[in-house]
């Protein structure tokens, strides 16, 4: 986010939802003084026998004057006072005030970074899903070319000088004529009448240069990717406003070779063509190459099929009919001459299916006067427009839709005085204001024409889509931040009670000297507004700044720099206000409830003896910990694949239940398991007081230390930090995992460096040939050869005893050089033990191959025989020898890399020594096969990536390749689909410093609260003669013990919830993996990140003997007398 | 007669504990009145409930049992707002430490009672201000607490009790804290004021110095009054026209001020025993001695310590050794 738009718009959006939170606040209490004056006057009709307790005084006008004034002055004109003073107050205590700070900033931090990382995501995917779409809108006559003549022009001048007026509107960014396809009148794609409008066809092209007989103008993904409009190749003619500017911008994005013209002139002069890559691959053609004529077809005249007869009367051109839509076009064609190829684009996935694929694209200079007349005049004249998408509202897919709804509806009408008609008499009612067709004024030369035009919004269809998808995607993304929001709701309510318990005192002196309950809660929550409104603040802005970063990341604490797409994550005034509401309205709320306690204790039970101290529902902290450790144990289980008496579907069977049970699970553990075990983190003294009380280190102080750890705050310290560190581990473990995972879905989907299918089988040397071709042409300095290739060989062999037939693999010498191999792969985790294992007659089944050999053990060895076939006169095989060889069992495979895993599960793998002696030398040193992978560089570094990728871009577009899919477009586009789409690594990266930095500051904060309360007890100590030295070894000993039975049952409960977590991810990655077509699934094995985890429990520790220290010097510098004097 | 101030009925008040012996009587039915402009100490041990008595008397606690009329309003049944109200026009409270909010300055600590009352800033600021300036503390008022001496924040307290001009101000310990010079000060301001604007004082405290600021002291031990001393005290007054009633059993039950006038509970001989008359001599070991027959005290004319003579002057610091000059019964 840049400043100019944190300045102009986040900021002022956070001051109105700052204002409504306090318009909100006020409401609120009026409603509820409302409603307690309402039930004080039905009071009596409810609790008839209750008598009303004060009596009522004489109502007179000059006492109520007096009341009135009064309360005016205490709320109103003392109000700036009052404002100053709880300002003073805020900033000369900062410290109780940062407890609560921490806890709103941490809140606001949060909620806003994933709100707003929901709208960046949404931000994100619109350009994805728009990155294939050139135009972000048709615009076309209103009026059919058959009916009135009115509102339509014939000439493409004026048509195209209705661009400047459409340029003029902040809307629109760019706009140019187009000749395409024909005028769109209808809506939605499922309207029968929405294959009426054709495009133009490509029907021949020659050229003197190359070669065009061979190529095919068939382009049945066309009608197979969207309604079957058409399935043939379109051909689109631009006009001068698509060349440069916002749509030149976008179209050169995907040009792969040569330039995309750099404008209207430029192409002019050229007379461009730029082809999509696969017509320029089948031609053979390069960048500026000739074209001599290219002949295109244009529609005339559409009939229903019913009218075919009349259709064959009238049409004399080309009858084109398409039964799918029982449609037959009256088609005709034009030529265009002496064209020149500019540019080549790469042919990327296919989008919004309105204005068809992948079309070649021409300068419409090249047609003549005549021509564009003719075109214009069957309705192929449209103006291809972009608009500003940066204005189009993200916060919702329903904001945008409506404001690209609006949009239409303003170009196309405008409001205006409709007459109307009495529907019985049919007589004139009079006029009522209703939309109709607007008439924009183009002039035209001499004078002026009336253009109406009908707007064609191409973006709102890929909003629908996106619609369903992020919402799944957002459900999964607030799952998962739900541990870090309630772990800055603990910091919040902790910090709030803490500051709060601080002031007690001052609370009892504002009584005493004749404060009233009213002014003081209002003086107290003033401030405690005040401050959260500046920690709410500083948090939001921190969070706008930041979720671009957590935008960014392609795996855990990795960020990419790479503008690859451009979101400016803004949130909506609800949104802001929500996250006003759910920080400042709750610390104001629970402060004022907290206040009031304080203040209708203070003087009756304040001072008792003994506080009356409500038990913790210990019973209830059990259960859920109890059931976080049931759905802990249930998922160990289910992923363990049974264990004792149940099965792999674990103790609860019941789809539903086990589902919330998994989903659930981990919250519960987390909670409960916190609870439960701050009580054993609090009561660390104890026990390593029992455990090395002998020492001499503590061994004088151990009296001092029997009682300690039994405060409250301290159990809450142990809490907070329990929360964090589970947090903070739970994020590393889950982060890199995931992080693994897409590098490991990458290599087993990839195999290799690169992965090159073929369209007929080639012999290594062939291959190698061809892809050195392409490495040569593409001259990059990172890859200049090939250092190893392999490929696996299929067959089919048989079991000697069982006769079971076996799907067979290969892997030959040396393919651990070129596979990437993963340890979830193989059996064991050493791939060269498994290769050597392999090479030397050991065979590997995948786990269907495993049990149609009866499950062998180890080492079993298998005889497996191969016969050959020889086909007969007759067309049949025949058997004509058998050779057999005896391999040994060596574990179970989970797939080999670049193969579908779903297929290895039923077969075996071989090494190439056995395949040898099954089908003999001669056919394995003539191996061929259509798919082969390479090793080429080291695919981590950047340089070999970018070569990696243009190699295979190369190989695309050439013939007799198949597909080229190289590793670092895989890994990118597994890290952002497993990446941005799941936001995980940004979320699980944020969680994991926003939790550190929490653990952290907690310590700090609390700690030094927690201390200072205890000053009294130091001095205490001195008074009866501790040392200096033995005080700070009791005050360490005591937090240290405290600190580290917490870090180590942190990590532990972290770990086991990251566990519990994978569950709940499974079902998501499952869900995820249907909508993107995955077919590899890599087990979550979790990976501990000790480093991390060590790091910041020793910041933690660092941190908290610093303040430790630094308060406890401070507790002991001050004058003794002064600290056991005051009460 | 002058109007009273105070009147405290019965009180009992008893604290919750989770000690062995069970909850703490802190308060035994208790009976006392005040007349307005009367100063009274209240002396006793510590634990003898003295301060649980100035918390039920200025209505910061309710006692469990009893009733204590301010500035002739029952406080027993008031709550909320009313019972602040009275407060605020009618008591100040000072106490040992000076309780300053911690946070503020001393003029702001001074103007907040006003402020409370639903005064406006700009007014109760200035009349901080002069306050202040009649106290010597003119120049300080922009201090925080923690830059104050002991004294200077006593003082500051003082000035926060008497800018509301309550009838009564009730001190717990007001000297406790402070050291003897500092403390003559203080109570050469009470004095002053005293005399001055007529306010009542109810001062909690076991210096003798302090008690005899008052015109009669009070003795309390456990939650009871045992005796009482002073100036004015008229014994006669108070039981002439009582009767008691000896049943047949021969046990006798003296009303509480009676017990009181008598000196409080104790061992008793009956050296004279004649036909309707009872006469008792409190037994010598047993009685409780405050304060001299009258209660004056004056700086002592030599110093303890080195004997040195102080003469006419009023310094408190003995020049020749440095210590601090006594008071003794004159």
């Amino acid at each position: 986010m840049d400043i100019g738009s944190l300045v102009s718009e986040v900021i002022p959006t956070m001051v109105i939802a700052w204002i409504l939170v306090i318009l909100f606040i006020f409401s609120i209490k009026n409603i509820i003084k409302f409603f307690r004056i309402v039930y004080r006057l039905i009071e009596p009709l409810i609790t008839p026998d209750k008598k009303l307790i004060s009596e009522k005084e004489e109502f007179s006008f000059e006492r109520f004057l007096i009341n009135w004034s009064l309360s005016f002055n205490s709320k109103w004109l003392s109000a700036p006072n009052n404002i100053r003073l709880a300002m003073q107050s805020a900033w000369r205590g900062r410290e109780r005030g940062l407890a609560i700070f921490s806890g709103v900033f941490l809140a606001s931090l949060v909620m806003t970074t994933v709100l707003a990382y929901a709208v960046g995501l949404n931000q994100g995917f619109f350009q994805f899903s728009l990155e294939n779409d050139v135009f972000d809108a048709k615009i076309d006559f209103q009026e059919d070319p058959e009916g009135l003549w009115e509102g339509r022009t014939n000439d493409s001048e004026v048509w195209e000088s209705f661009c400047d007026d459409l340029i003029d509107r902040p809307e629109f960014s760019d706009c140019g004529l187009v000749f395409g396809r024909q005028g769109i009148r209808v809506s939605g794609f499922f309207d029968p009448d929405f294959a009426n409008p054709q495009p133009l066809n490509v029907e021949s092209v020659n050229s003197t240069t190359s070669d065009w007989t061979n190529v095919s103008w068939e382009y049945q993904e066309a009608s197979e990717n969207g309604p079957p409009i058409n399935d043939q190749r379109t051909i689109r003619f631009y006009g001068d406003g698509i060349w440069d500017g916002e749509l030149g911008e976008r179209h050169s994005k995907s040009i792969i070779f040569g330039e995309w013209p750099s404008s209207a002139s430029d192409a002019q002069a050229n007379r461009s063509i730029v082809l999509p890559s696969k017509i320029a691959s089948a031609a053979g053609v390069e960048i500026n190459d000739k074209i001599d004529n290219l002949t295109f077809s244009y529609v005339i005249e559409v009939y229903e099929v019913v009218d075919a007869l009349q259709a064959s009367e009238e049409c004399n051109t080309i009858l084109d009919p398409n039964f799918e839509v029982e449609r037959l076009f009256c088609k005709d064609t034009m030529t265009v001459t002496n064209l020149t190829v500019a540019a080549i684009y790469e042919e990327g996935d296919f989008g919004n299916p309105t204005l068809l694929f992948h079309p070649l694209m021409v300068t419409d200079s090249v047609l003549s006067d005549e021509q564009k007349l003719i075109l214009m005049q069957s309705d192929h004249g449209y103006l291809g427009v972009s608009v500003d998408r940066n204005q189009l509202p993200t916060s919702s897919t329903r904001a945008a839709t409506g404001w690209l709804t609006d949009l239409g509806r303003d170009l196309e009408s405008e409001k205006g005085e409709v007459t109307t008609f009495d529907p019985n008499t049919g007589n004139e009612t009079g006029t009522e204001e209703d939309w109709i067709p607007r008439y924009h004024e183009v002039a035209n030369g001499s004078g002026i024409v009336l253009i109406s035009v009908e707007y064609v919004d191409l973006i709102s269809g890929t909003i629908n889509f996106l619609n369903i998808f992020l919402g799944i995607i957002q459900v999964f993304d607030y799952i998962l931040v739900i541990p870090i929001v309630s772990l800055s709701f603990v910091v919040l309510l902790y910090g709030l009670v803490l500051s709060l318990e601080q002031r007690r005192r001052e609370v009892a002196i504002h009584r005493v000297i004749g404060g009233t309950e009213e002014t003081l809660s209002r003086m107290m929550i003033i401030e405690v507004f005040a401050i959260s409104s500046v920690a709410w603040g500083l948090g939001f802005i921190l969070a706008s700044v930041a979720v671009d970063v957590v935008l960014r990341a392609v795996g855990f604490l990795r960020f990419t720099d790479e503008g690859d797409f451009n979101v400016d994550p803004i949130l909506s005034i609800l949104s802001t206000f929500i996250v006003a509401l759910l920080t400042i309205a709750i610390a104001y709320w629970r402060g004022s409830v907290t206040t009031g306690k304080f203040l209708s204790m203070e003087i009756d039970e304040g001072v008792r003896k003994v506080r009356a101290q409500r038990e913790p529902y210990y019973l209830l902290h059990w259960m859920t910990f109890g059931l976080g450790l049931f759905a802990f144990i249930e998922s160990w289980i289910q992923s363990n694949g049974g264990f004792f008496i149940w099965g792999n579907s674990g103790i609860v069977t019941n789809f539903i239940f086990n589902a919330i049970l998994l989903l659930l699970g981990p919250f519960f553990l987390w909670i409960g398991g916190a609870l439960v075990l701050s009580r054993i983190g609090a009561a660390g003294p104890q026990i390593l007081n029992r455990l090395f009380g002998w020492s001499p280190a503590i061994s004088d102080i151990r009296r001092g230390l029997s009682g300690s750890g039994s405060s409250k705050s301290v159990s809450q310290l142990s809490l907070i930090l329990l929360l964090t560190l589970s947090i903070v581990t739970l994020a590393a473990v889950q982060g890199h995992t995931g992080t693994m995972v897409d590098e490991r879905t990458t290599n087993a989907q990839n195999g290799a460096d690169l992965m090159v299918q073929f369209d007929t089988s080639l012999t290594e040397q062939e291959a190698r040939n061809q892809i050195m071709q392409s490495i040569v042409s593409i001259d990059d300095n990172d890859i200049t050869e090939i250092s190893s290739m392999t490929s696996v060989a299929q067959t089919i062999t048989k079991t000697k005893a069982e006769g079971t037939m076996l799907i067979t693999w290969v892997l030959f010498d040396g393919h651990e050089d070129t596979l990437i191999w993963d340890s979830q792969a193989i059996p064991g985790d050493d791939i060269n033990e498994i290769s050597e294992t392999w090479r030397l007659g050991g065979y590997t089944a995948g786990s269907d191959a495993r049990n149609s050999l009866d499950d062998p053990s180890i080492g079993k060895s298998l005889t497996l025989q191969y016969t050959t076939y020889e086909i007969n006169q007759f067309g049949l095989p025949v058997e004509t020898g058998v050779s057999e060889t005896t391999v040994n069992y060596a574990g179970r495979h989970q797939w080999v890399p670049g193969i579908s895993s779903i297929e290895s599960d039923s077969v075996i793998v071989i090494g190439e020594n056995t395949y040898r002696e099954l089908v003999g030398n001669q056919t394995v040193d003539s191996h061929t096969s259509t798919t082969w992978m390479f090793e080429l560089c080291d695919e981590s570094e950047s340089g070999c990536s970018n070569a990696l990728e243009t190699l295979s871009a190369d190989l695309k577009s050439n013939t007799g390749v198949v597909s080229a899919s190289d590793w670092s477009t895989a890994h990118e586009q597994n890290e952002r689909n497993g990446g941005l789409i799941f936001g995980t690594p940004g979320l699980l990266s944020m969680m994991f410093v926003v939790a550190a930095l929490a653990s952290i500051s907690s310590a700090f904060v609390f700690l030094s609260l927690v201390l200072s309360q205890r000053k009294r007890e130091l001095a205490i100590l001195q008074a009866i003669g501790a040392s200096p030295n033995q005080v700070i070894r009791l005050v360490l000993f005591e937090i240290m013990s405290i600190l580290l039975m917490s870090m180590i049952l942190g990590v532990t409960l972290g770990l086991a919830v990251s566990e519990s977590f994978n569950g709940f991810f499974s079902i998501f990655g499952f869900i995820f993996q249907l909508f993107l077509g995955q077919s590899v699934p890599i087990d979550r094995n979790l990976v501990w990140p000790w480093l991390e985890i060590i790091l910041v429990n020793g910041l933690v520790l660092v941190a908290v003997i610093i303040s430790l220290l630094f308060t406890t010097r401070r507790a002991l510098d001050s004058d003794l007398a002064t600290v056991l004097k005051g009460e | 007669m002058d109007k009273e101030i105070l009147r405290a009925n019965s009180l009992y008040h008893i604290y919750e504990s989770n000690a062995e012996d069970g909850n703490v009587v802190a308060l035994r039915g208790l009976s006392m009145t005040m007349l307005e402009g009367e100063a009274v100490a209240v002396v006793g041990p510590s634990g003898s409930g003295k301060s649980t008595l100035l918390k039920c008397l200025g209505g910061l606690m309710k006692p469990s049992a009893g009733s204590v009329e301010l500035a002739g309003t029952r406080m027993t049944r008031l709550t909320g707002k009313k019972l602040v109200k009275l407060r605020q026009e009618a008591v100040s409270f000072i106490f040992q430490d000076a309780n300053l909010l911690p946070h503020l300055n001393a003029i702001d600590n001074v103007a907040q009672p006003l402020i409370h009352q639903g005064i406006l800033a700009r007014t109760a600021r200035p009349k901080a201000q002069a306050l202040l300036d009649t106290l010597g503390m003119g120049e300080r008022s922009y201090g925080m607490p923690d830059q104050l001496s002991g004294g200077e924040q006593q003082r500051v307290a003082i000035a926060r009790a008497l800018i509301t001009e309550p009838k009564l101000i009730l001190a717990d310990e007001p000297t406790g804290a402070l050291d003897p010079i500092t403390s003559r000060e203080v109570l050469e301001l009470f004095r002053k004021l005293h005399k001055e604007s007529e306010m009542a004082f109810l001062l909690v405290t076991h210096n003798r110095e302090v008690a005899s600021f008052c015109e009669r002291s009070l003795e309390l031990r456990e939650g009871r009054f045992i005796a009482q001393h002073g100036t004015d005290v008229d014994i006669g007054d108070l039981s002439e026209s009582r009767e008691l009633i000896i049943d047949d059993s021969g046990t006798v039950t003296l009303p509480p001020d009676v017990l009181l006038n008598l000196g409080g509970p104790g061992r008793f001989e009956m050296s004279d025993l004649k036909r309707d008359m009872l006469h008792l001599d409190r037994v010598d070991e047993d009685k409780v001695i405050i304060s001299s027959e009258n209660g004056k005290m004056v700086l002592s004319s030599s110093c303890p310590a080195c004997k040195y003579d102080y003469g006419d002057s009023d310094e408190q610091l003995c020049p020749n050794c440095g210590s601090s000059r006594p008071m003794v019964n004159e």
